[in-house]
């Protein structure tokens, strides 16, 4: 049988660099073992794949990283796991395998034109970067740019300096939050992130909302959508589960009739609303 | 149409194994039936309903699925032929249903290449074998409409063999099958089928429950609530079920650099089951996950997977013979359907006083 046809063959790649985060994240940034570009792989952002590393098994990491940008295939990762663990022991030029990607990404197609509005909490900002920095290196495809993140306090601010480098732009929004500022070093808003909906006077119309957080952000922050008059149709939100075949035969991260693998990880607010687990 | 001896059976069963594994119904010394190789002296007719369905000659309970050297992957898809002899219609039905699941959008080689390498006798029942047993509900037996090599019809001192696919005509060229009168064998079994039909009640409660599962499955949440306290989570359900496929992959380290990716058998019971490594877990009680287990059974499931059946569900009534705590499909239909009325009554009264 030709190897290619088997949809669980991991292949090898190699770890470029790993850049420290905050604590217990860092970004690595995978390359392809013979050097080359990710292009060739087609990812599209929200998108994941699955990690191997020998002895550990696999592991569903989202892609950080956009298509338009190839040379490298980003992933950042919290150190939680039995493989993140091991992932964190692993150095510069390392080997691990991937196979992927899996999953329907955000739509990006749809989202061409329009108004976007990120809201990302905590690890969540991952998948989301890699739709945010998509649409930056495509900015004249699509409409007004906002981005919300909140993280519990400001040693957690994921992508620092990429968030910073927004001071200079004019073609994005930005608004961050901190839950908890203890040291009164926090020059932006200090509440949770559906705060920040009172300061950026947003307009709902023709704006699509794209979330990703952890569950109990979505609840709050759909809650504010809804009540500001966005359409269901026009809220996308990526989701988390155990996936551990990423194909849709494993059945761990079943959704209703869904599996989060294959019809998500990214889905349209009216596709799950019905489902009374899904967020 | 072709007709075999009974007492030429293991000779023509001998016969097929020689160039083939022969699975077929073995009596056990605790006088359980099990489908196992073929063995002379074990070997029964009697097969009732075999303890397990035949689903592990496809899908193995734990099986290495690459073997891990020199720093690769190299994947190890293996399958010899087999043939499985005295298969129950039930039992058919799930491994059609199995063998379309793991094809579908995205084909699973392990399974698929030893599903190729399957040939299936299919026994058709001749009545209930046991008070659970309920295929005439789900549309999956006594007797397999199609899919199957070879079908066998109880004849007294003989069986009768309807063919079903080319296979099946190679496996009845010997002398040991005779020809009989199509016309004949065919009102034969059409009055075997008539009369087994008869023998095994329908249970209304599996259909009326997918229909209230369908139209509001909100009202049943005190039936799962009262399952879940009464479920020990150990996963027998899932691993007697001729449909359940859901697994799990890990590593076995053999040596520094050497290993296997195994994967076995899971459930969607376990509590371990979806959770994730942030500690989240979006059915952490034991009430959301027999709620999963029986809805993706009679709710949520996909029409390409039934293969004519009425849904995910088979009817082969283990889960109702095995569970320590009587939590059986046919336990929970009954359920939601009793339950489903006083919940709904309750709610129009206390809509009413507030």
């Amino acid at each position: 049988m030709d190897p290619q046809t088997n949809i669980y063959q991991p292949f090898p790649v190699r770890i470029l660099r790993t850049l420290p985060q905050i604590a217990e994240h860092r970004l690595f940034q995978l390359q392809m073992e013979d050097g080359g570009s990710w292009e060739r792989f087609g990812h599209q952002p929200g998108q994941f794949i699955e990690v191997s590393i020998f002895g550990k098994g696999e592991a569903p990491i989202s892609i950080s990283s956009p298509p338009t940008r190839p040379d490298v295939l980003e992933i950042c990762v919290r150190r939680t796991g039995n493989l993140t663990n091991a992932l964190f022991e692993l150095e510069k030029g390392s080997r691990l395998h991937v196979r992927g990607p899996y999953g329907r990404g955000f739509p990006v197609e749809k989202l061409k034109g329009r108004n976007l509005l990120l809201v990302a909490g905590g690890l969540g900002l991952a998948p989301l970067r890699s739709l945010l920095l998509y649409v930056l290196d495509r900015r004249d495809e699509f409409g007004d740019l906002t981005l919300m993140y909140g993280t519990n306090n400001p040693d957690n601010v994921l992508f620092k300096y990429e968030l910073l480098s927004f001071f200079d732009r004019s073609d994005i929004r930005y608004f961050y939050s901190v839950d908890r500022d203890q040291e009164g070093i926090w020059k932006q808003y200090v509440g949770v992130v559906t705060g920040l909906f009172d300061q950026a006077e947003l307009s709902t119309s023709d704006t699509c909302a794209v979330l990703c957080g952890p569950p109990i952000m979505y609840r709050f922050v759909l809650e504010k959508l809804l009540a500001l008059g966005f359409s269901k149709e026009n809220i996308y939100m990526s989701l988390e589960r155990m996936m551990k075949c990423g194909v849709g035969k494993c059945g761990h991260c079943a959704i209703g009739e869904m599996y989060c693998c294959m019809d998500g990880p990214v889905f349209n607010y009216t596709e799950i609303e019905h489902i009374k687990e899904a967020i | 149409m072709k007709r075999i001896r009974k007492d030429l059976l293991k000779d023509v069963l001998k016969d097929w194994a020689l160039d083939r594994t022969v699975i077929a119904p073995r009596r056990t010394e605790c006088g359980e039936c099990i489908y196992d190789t073929f063995d002379d002296a074990g070997f029964t007719l009697d097969i009732a309903k075999p303890s397990a369905p035949p689903k592990r000659s496809l899908f193995p309970q734990s099986e290495v699925i690459f073997q891990i050297e020199q720093g690769g992957y190299r994947q190890v898809v293996s399958s010899s032929p087999t043939l499985i002899f005295g298969i129950r219609p039930c039992d058919h039905k799930g491994l059609l249903q199995s063998q379309s699941f793991m094809s579908q959008d995205l084909d699973d080689p392990y399974y698929r290449t030893k599903s190729e390498s399957v040939l299936t006798v299919v026994m058709a029942c001749p009545g209930s074998m046991s008070p659970t047993c309920f295929c005439t509900t789900t549309s999956s037996g006594p007797w397999a409409e199609s899919g199957f090599d070879l079908q066998l019809y109880d004849d007294g001192d003989g069986f009768l063999v309807e063919i079903g696919s080319e296979r099946g005509r190679d496996l009845v060229s010997s002398g040991s099958f005779e020809d009989i009168d199509d016309a004949k064998a065919a009102e034969k079994i059409r009055a075997f089928q008539k009369a087994a039909g008869s023998r095994i009640p329908i249970i209304p409660e599996v259909e009326d429950a997918m229909e209230r599962l369908e139209t509001s499955n909100k009202a049943s949440d005190e039936v799962w609530e009262g399952f879940g306290k009464k479920c020990i989570t150990c996963g027998g359900c899932s691993f007697v079920c001729p449909t359940c496929t859901c697994f799990t992959v890990s590593d076995r380290v053999v040596s520094l650099e050497t290993g296997d990716r195994i994967r076995s058998w899971d459930s969607c019971l376990y509590a371990g089951f979806t959770k994730e490594a942030s500690g989240h877990n979006p059915r952490r009680t034991s009430a959301l996950r027999i709620k999963r287990r029986h809805e993706h059974k009679l709710l949520y499931h996909k029409d390409r997977d039934h293969h004519g059946g009425l849904c995910t569900c088979v009817g082969c009534g283990r889960c109702s013979d095995y569970c320590p705590v009587h939590i059986g499909l046919i336990e929970v239909a009954h359920a939601i359907c009793s339950a489903k009325d006083s919940a709904g009554e309750e709610k129009r009264y206390s809509g009413g006083v507030s």
